[in-house]
């Protein structure tokens, strides 16, 4: 709580972008419920409809409420990118901590395996794996989380590294701490602050992801709205109406810019406590 | 308290004696490069094939559906050599790769090197059309923002591509088409021209897409090479430059840049798997029949053979473009990027 109300503190912008994100998360939980219409309800005489009072954000192709459909379709986004964080954060961070204590050969099949998942191309990779595992949301999300994943082993190899090689690890070290006590007490302390402002990046980075996923039809069975794949509906219809991508593509970009914005306050609200941080984020 | 940097290079013997041009930093550099391909390249086409055993997806429920019976199911394994243990399928996939064949589409039957070989130009063109976007516009801006640091050009640029690199791949297309397809009708909306057909109306088809693509790059690009070159504009030799009496255009084009451009040109290393796999979106959203087309169409109908030689093929020519790069920069610079 404390970091919270640190971070509100720091400026305008970020009290912006954290009430925007309280906005998306209600959203994530209450979204369908609080949808002003039935997103899946077709109407094809009321069909690419300009903003209305019936329809505050317009009509899609069949006629569906636009609002009620970025409503109904943010706890499928918002929760998958969540889901896909908290995965690479697992995945990732634990093994970069360890890395730094494992033997040689240890350390170096680490590192090759983080390069190979670097190099693999971000998109196509989800796509694959979405091909073999069976074309659904949770299979889409578990690829995310496996891509993401290198981005939290290095910041928690890179803060391991800085804690493990300086002098008060030895003198607790000679003092008689266990290996357990100086992982729990120092290096933790040292890791944690750099994990969070990591995970918020990710999250947008997810999210942006799981966006584009979803855009290709990867996750997802039409019917079913996701920010993504109103995008990709709304392509098909750039002529009758052109300002049909605004509103999911807002939804999208200001989310990621909110995640951010508020990753950068973090990272200067905890920066105190992580004397030499490393700006490092993960990227899609 | 000493910082110790997150990944340090091995041996910093190229950053040491940058004039010393030896063969073995440039040996350390196509080994260190090979031992990465070679694990790049087995973990993800092991792991891929391990999962589309595990998946126990077959070519009958694809080609087939519902209506599919066991003995369907049978035959058609066996048609496809999926009843042999799965060691020895992964071990003919990979000698097959190497002399060219990948099987054939459990959908079409197609053999899908062709559909590969299809696909494959058009992916090219948009990749060469984005990296030379990326580059005549990243440099542009980067020179453009050093020369004129501090002042209203430079943050315009530096604002220009901060938007360009937080703006997502599906966002920018679709503003491009909106602006240079509909309201400026410049470009076609969507829809690809071979060479062959008309030279220019294939340039024209690979504008927008290939300009979409560039956005992250050129914007990363920019900044990196901004950064560099004040860095190398405050040293001393351009001091001495200037007081030789050579003029500013001379000074940064011929002594600051070639220096400069080291770090900017390890950037593009970092964007080539983005400008190879990363295409998919910019393929779909244009309709251009690549590679990253190709898999996201075989990857919703379940044709696990196209996909998994489309992601081999990819990875070929990112390892590729990867090993070639790094050996340029270790050339050019003597600027090592980072192991790790």
């Amino acid at each position: 709580m404390n970091t919270v109300s640190r971070l509100w503190r720091s400026g305008w912008t970020v009290r912006l972008a954290l009430l925007i994100l309280l906005a998306v998360a209600t959203l994530a939980v209450a979204g369908p419920a609080i949808a002003p219409q039935d997103p899946l309800a077709q109407d094809a005489a009321s069909a690419l409809q300009e903003p209305s009072w019936a329809h505050l954000l317009g009509t899609d192709y069949l006629g569906r409420d636009v609002l009620s459909r970025l409503f109904a379709g943010a706890p499928a986004s918002l929760l998958s990118a969540l889901a896909a964080a908290a995965i690479g954060l697992v995945l990732g961070a634990l093994p970069g901590a360890l890395s730094a204590f494992v033997p040689r050969v240890g350390e170096w099949l680490a590192l090759r395996v983080v390069d190979a998942l670097l190099a693999l191309p971000f998109i196509l990779f989800a796509i694959v794996f979405a091909a073999l595992l069976g074309n659904g949301l949770p299979q889409a999300t578990l690829a995310i989380g496996i891509l993401v994943a290198p981005g939290f082993f290095r910041i928690a190899r890179a803060a391991t590294l800085r804690v493990r090689d300086s002098p008060y690890i030895d003198a607790a070290t000679y003092l008689g701490a266990s290996a357990w006590w100086v992982l729990s007490r120092h290096v933790w302390r040292q890791v944690a602050p750099n994990l969070v402002v990591a995970a918020v990046s990710a999250l947008g980075g997810a999210l942006l992801a799981v966006a584009s996923l979803t855009f290709l039809g990867i996750g997802v069975q039409p019917p079913a709205p996701t920010w993504g794949g109103m995008l990709s509906s709304d392509l098909g219809y750039l002529g009758q109406r052109p300002w049909g991508p605004l509103a999911p593509a807002l939804a999208i970009v200001v989310t990621v810019g909110a995640l951010n914005v508020v990753a950068d306050a973090a990272r200067d609200v905890l920066g105190a406590d992580a004397p030499a941080r490393q700006k490092e984020a993960v990227r899609v | 308290m000493t910082i110790v940097t997150a990944e340090a290079p091995p041996a910093p013997a190229i950053g040491a004696e940058p004039r010393v041009r030896s063969a073995v930093p440039v040996l350390r550099t196509v080994l260190a490069t090979l031992a990465t391909a070679v694990a790049v390249f087995l973990l993800a086409t092991f792991a891929t094939f391990a999962l589309g055993a595990a998946s126990g997806s077959n070519p009958a429920a694809v080609a087939l559906g519902e209506v599919a019976t066991q003995a369907d199911i049978d035959r058609l394994n066996h048609q496809f050599g999926l009843d042999r243990p799965f060691l020895v399928r992964y071990l003919d996939w990979i000698a097959g790769a190497v002399t060219g064949q990948l099987g054939t589409s459990w959908f079409t039957g197609i053999p899908v090197a062709d559909s590969i070989a299809q696909a494959f130009p058009v992916s090219l063109s948009i990749a060469a059309g984005a990296t030379i976007i990326a580059l005549v516009g990243g440099f542009a801006g980067g020179v453009l923002a050093a020369v004129t640091r501090g002042g209203v050009v430079d943050r315009l640029i530096t604002l220009l591509s901060t938007v360009a690199a937080t703006v997502p791949a599906f966002v920018a297309a679709i503003g491009l088409i909106l602006l240079f397809a509909y309201a400026i009708p410049l470009f076609p909306v969507a829809g690809y021209t071979p060479p062959d057909k008309s030279v220019g109306a294939w340039l024209l088809c690979l504008v927008l897409p290939s300009a979409a693509l560039s956005l992250d790059a050129g914007a990363d690009i920019a900044r990196q090479l901004r950064t560099s070159l004040v860095g190398t504009l405050g040293e001393n030799f351009i001091v001495g430059a200037r007081v030789h009496g050579l003029g500013p255009a001379r000074i940064v084009f011929r002594h600051a840049l070639p220096i400069a451009s080291g770090p900017a040109l390890s950037t593009l290393g970092v964007h080539a798997p983005r400008l190879v796999g990363g295409a998919v979106i910019t393929e779909v959203i244009f309709g251009m029949p690549g590679l990253g087309q190709l898999a996201n169409r075989s990857a919703l109908q379940g044709d696990v053979p196209v996909v998994q030689g489309v992601l081999l093929v990819t990875i070929a020519v990112i390892v590729a473009v990867g090993a070639v790069l790094n050996l340029v920069i270790s050339r050019a610079g003597g600027t090592e990027r980072s192991a790790a």
